[in-house]
């Protein structure tokens, strides 16, 4: 059996072009592996709302992936504001993007509900003025 | 009909080239969210958005291509990372529903 892979990347807070990069490189290494499309996907998606929520949200941090041949564990760890009320954060459509970031195509309030619907397991530990840490597990 | 074809008839700007695919079907939206979690892949996607997370977008749904509409044309930035990432960029000057209708007229979808 192979041994888990586990890749790192860090998140720049004051760099939009560069999100999107621990994504992309998390796809292809899945992809290499022979991971079915379906589930590459899952996981690109959930991976990018969560690398664009360091940025918007946390001024950057870790991105952590842990691969298994069955599945991925994904950490995107980050010590910024926390999340005041976290049901009300998980809710389609709600958002607190400036119009800044709206102007961008984000800001849409389906961040944290894309990451759940496709993630097999999401646990959020949060605290207001320390950070957060999104976990996601994705079976394959 | 493939996106080289596509582009061809269409008569629209070709801004960057990639994998010469057929487009199966097609997406219109310009928030990421949505889009990242609702068009398929294989689509053109059909947006007036301009900026350098188009591309990270489009790599996520693997569209076929994107078409920007209404004379808009993508930023240095979303040219060289549609560039390097060998994504389509074609520009319409139609709005997003005449786009639309025109892709839907010549692919069939």
């Amino acid at each position: 059996m192979e041994d888990c892979i586990r890749l790192e990347y860090d998140v720049d807070g004051e760099n939009f072009a560069s999100a999107g990069h621990a994504s992309e490189s998390v796809k292809r290494t899945l992809k290499q592996m022979g991971v079915s499309p379906a589930s590459v996907r899952r996981v690109a998606i959930a991976m990018y709302e969560g690398e664009i929520n360091l940025v918007i949200h946390a001024h950057g941090g870790k991105a952590i992936a842990e691969i298994d041949p069955d599945r991925i564990d994904i950490y995107l760890k980050d010590t910024g504001p926390g999340i005041a009320d976290v049901d009300l954060a998980m809710r389609a459509g709600y958002s607190t993007a400036t119009e800044n970031i709206r102007s961008l195509g984000f800001g849409a309030g389906m961040g944290l509900p894309n990451m759940k619907k496709y993630s097999d397991d999401m646990k959020i530990d949060t605290a207001v003025g320390v950070g957060t840490t999104v976990f996601l597990r994705i079976c394959f | 009909m493939t996106v080289s074809e596509f582009s061809k008839e269409s008569g629209y700007a070709v801004f960057t080239k990639g994998e010469d695919r057929e487009i199966e079907t097609g997406y219109c939206g310009d928030f990421l969210s949505n889009i990242i979690s609702r068009a398929t892949d294989a689509c053109a996607w059909l947006t007036v958005m301009n900026n350098v997370n188009v591309a990270a977008v489009a790599t996520l749904i693997d569209c076929a291509c994107i078409i920007l509409c209404e004379g808009v044309e993508p930023d240095e930035a979303l040219y060289a990372r549609a560039n390097s990432l060998g994504i389509w960029v074609l520009g319409a000057n139609e709005n997003v529903f005449e786009a639309a209708k025109t892709v839907a007229r010549l692919c069939g979808v």
